[in-house]
């Protein structure tokens, strides 16, 4: 009935490892992103200082083989999860300007040519992470997540590019661009992109929600690319599928991180607001909803830990990583507005994050590629 | 280790499970839910097969633990086990001859002299009363010390296998005017004078498993049947705390069994929905946009997704249980979450099917049906969220009433 293998038993215990570094990015969250959540979103982007320190925590150099200047610390998927649920805690936008870098490094070592790491990854280790934009969202509506959104042909050595790609982070600090395309024969792949290629444009774009992440689309007419900018090389075919199923595990791990701030915040809030001489807490309608928070948000963690283990196993994921980003999706949402409304018109304003998590939350389900494991 | 996956031996474990489930329980499903109150001889085969198991040492099915409910630490193993059983058929696991509820309020809160007497015997569990349901310190029933007897009197309703039980674990009051501290559950062995069946219930499903109604009239048992807990009252607040929590510890060790019932369930709705579309040509599109499946691809994955969720909140609370780990509030999170969704897909997958959903042709309306009760016995689903939220909110009974 089950399509894996192993001998070890049951377990949900955090190893010391893990737990280290556990203790050490929630605290990071809570101090110094958490608080920063509204000044980032104003400014549309995370303020330099701020986003020194979160360089600081290394997390984008551990992939990154030592020949590139990297620490070459490869984590298992369990451990990434755990630490991209720790950073989104504190703020969605802030932990995606790190997840983004930390999976764009993590694809272009485990699928680049010597040629492109070379030319890639060293940079990172330089304290550049914006670099190489990643292009992984489709702006069609009825898209198939697999096909994207930028068809290409090949004339002779070149390949040219046509199409848009929306939801584009940081591309006003790009360089290149790391972009999927798909061919006639419906292959889609990864292709490395510079900035200055003729055809392409970059229009900066608003959200409703990842306000702190500057976001653009990128418009390609007639882009004219060499065959060996695809990742890999002229030869290479990257398990699009697989790729997208990391994604989506890492989505789903932040969406986790983002829901329990929304609890931890409704539960000391519910006990202190006093209507009708009593803490509306004390009032099972309200109560409940704490309670199937409560109940969906552990779920939720079982689900990514469980996506999560597949993949360290070696065994095929694809399913539980399609499952558990549904759930993320859906009871995410149900989270976040559940989490405006326990605070009632007071989660409507500003005054409170609930609202920010609301509309964070529901970039959860859409957003493809803003985070792996 | 982050690691909440089935070791393989647990695996082999289902696959037994789900053979004894396909073979000895599918085909009697239909039979004993149209022969309601018929007592499903062809289940003495389960437990000679078990039996036969046994005798040849091997960890499956054979293992007598789960009979006594005696799991020595290998409470996932039972969820597990029961789950595939009841992916078979809920009604018919809960008329195996041998184990109740009752078994394993002994285990729970049994001394040792009272597991080894009765561990092995088949006890059903009575607590609720027409007037006394969830609000279990509400009950009417009544012990009282005589020399070296207990005289209990009263009337229990809904109790599973109340019928066909060796024995009945009680709850009565000491003095109904202390509440729920004066509760003790007591003993009551088939044939005790004052002690009889007044009724059985028509239901809704699992109709191949009895619902009684008991009556005690002046039913005299030994001082030595009141199962844990103390002779009088205690004064002393935090013993009186201590002694009913006792007794509702019974449900943090049963809630993660029942709600692994409710997975069974979900899991034989999804799975018989799956070979019906199959016949139509329907295959699955995991991961696909919205764009690009279909209404009927679109719901199973989700319906997936949430049995999945509920299945490894109920591993938790099992694992948590083998670990020697506090698990009310997890235990009752996966009852909550299981109930509900054992409930949903079983509905779901009969409008899917349409009517061939509705149609006594196959089980799924059938499992629709023995799903309800799956979200009602052993604690509501409205009192699964009460626990969850007074644990999560930090909130006293008085609190949150």
């Amino acid at each position: 009935m089950q399509d894996y293998k192993t001998e070890h038993p049951f377990d949900i215990t955090l190893s010391e490892e893990q737990q280290m570094t556990w203790d050490m990015l929630k605290k990071f969250a809570e101090t110094e992103m958490r608080p920063n959540a509204r000044a980032t979103e104003a400014a549309g982007r995370p303020e330099p200082e701020l986003l020194e320190k979160m360089k600081g925590l290394d997390l984008i150099s551990l992939a990154i083989p030592e020949a590139y200047g990297g620490m070459e610390i490869a984590q298992d998927a369990t451990s990434q999860a755990l630490a991209l649920e720790a950073l989104a805690y504190g703020d969605l936008s802030l932990a995606m300007s790190l997840s983004l870098p930390m999976l764009t490094a993590k694809i272009i070592t485990e699928h680049g040519s010597e040629e492109q790491k070379e030319a890639l990854l060293k940079q990172y280790s330089a304290g550049s992470i914006f670099h190489v934009g990643l292009g992984l969202n489709n702006s069609n509506v009825m898209g198939d997540p697999l096909h994207s959104g930028i068809l290409i042909n090949e004339s002779e050595d070149d390949l040219i590019l046509n199409g848009t790609m929306t939801g584009v982070a940081f591309a006003g600090e790009a360089t290149s661009f790391l972009i999927s395309a798909t061919s006639d024969s419906g292959e889609s792949n990864l292709y490395v992109l510079d900035k200055d290629t003729e055809g392409l444009e970059i229009v900066s774009k608003e959200f409703m929600g990842l306000k702190g992440l500057p976001l653009s689309e990128l418009q390609l007419a007639n882009c004219k690319i060499k065959t060996s900018q695809k990742l890999g090389g002229h030869n290479y075919s990257i398990n699009f599928q697989e790729l997208l199923d990391s994604s989506r595990i890492g989505m789903s791990a932040m969406a986790l991180g983002v829901c329990q701030a929304v609890l931890d915040y409704v539960v000391p809030y519910t006990n202190e607001r006093v209507a009708f001489d009593e803490p509306i807490s004390n009032r099972q309608s309200v109560a409940f909803m704490v309670a199937d928070m409560a109940i969906e948000t552990e779920a939720l963690r079982l689900m990514v830990y469980k996506a999560a283990a597949l993949k360290d196993l070696g065994a095929d994921f694809h399913k539980q990583a399609s499952l558990t980003y549904k759930f993320a999706a859906h009871h995410g949402m149900k989270i976040g507005t559940d989490g405006v409304q326990l605070l009632g018109g007071h989660g409507f304003t500003h005054e409170h994050p609930v609202e920010l998590w609301y509309r964070n939350l529901r970039a959860i389900g859409i957003f493809e590629g803003g985070a792996g494991v | 280790m982050i690691h909440p996956l089935l070791p393989d031996q647990l695996q082999k474990t289902q696959e037994t499970m789900r053979m004894a489930a396909e073979f000895i329980l599918r085909p009697i499903s239909r039979k004993y839910d149209k022969a309601e109150h018929e007592p499903p001889v062809e289940m003495e085969q389960l437990n000679q097969a078990a039996a036969a198991q046994a005798a040849e040492k091997d960890s499956g099915m054979g293992d007598d633990s789960i009979k006594s409910m005696d799991l020595k630490g290998r409470n996932l193993w039972a969820v597990i086990s029961l789950e595939q059983m009841c992916w078979g058929d809920v009604g018919l696991f809960l008329a195996r001859p041998g184990t109740g509820l009752g078994n394993a309020a002994i285990m729970a809160v049994g001394n040792p002299d009272q597991k080894t007497k009765w561990g092995k015997r088949w006890a059903s569990m009575a607590i609720t009363e027409p007037a006394a349901g969830s609000d279990s310190k509400n009950i009417a029933t009544t012990a009282v010390l005589d020399g070296d007897e207990w005289i209990i009197n009263g009337e229990k309703i809904y109790v599973t296998d109340g019928d066909r039980c060796d024995c009945v674990v009680v709850w009565a009051t000491l003095n109904k005017a202390m509440g729920k501290t004066a509760i003790r559950s007591f003993l009551v062995e088939k044939g005790t004078p004052g002690f009889s069946v007044a009724r059985l219930e028509k239901k809704l499903g699992i109709r191949a498993s009895d619902t009684a109604t008991l009556i005690f009239d002046n039913c005299r048992i030994p001082r030595e049947n009141l199962l844990g807990g103390k002779e009088e009252v205690e004064m002393d607040a935090d013993a009186a705390k201590k002694s009913f929590g006792g007794a509702m510890q019974t449900f943090d060790n049963t809630r993660p069994m029942v709600a692994g019932m409710a997975i069974g369930l979900g899991q034989a709705a999804l799975d018989m929905t799956r070979a019906l579309l199959a016949e139509e040509g329907y295959e699955d599109n995991f991961g696909a946009s919205m764009g690009q499946q279909t209404a009927i691809q679109y719901e199973l994955e989700m319906l997936d997704a949430e049995l999945e969720a509920a299945r490894l909140l109920v591993y938790k609370s099992a694992w948590m249980m083998d670990n020697k780990m506090p698990n009310s509030k997890e235990a009752s999170m996966g009852k909550a979450k299981a109930g509900r969704i054992g409930n949903k897909i079983s509905l779901k997958c009969v409008e899917i099917c349409s009517m061939q959903g509705f149609s006594e042709d196959h089980l799924l309306e059938k499992f629709s049906r023995d799903s309800k009760i799956l979200d009602i016995f052993e604690g509501t689903q409205q009192i699964q969220q009460l626990i969850v939220a007074r644990q999560v909110l930090n909130k006293s009974s008085a609190e949150l009433k």
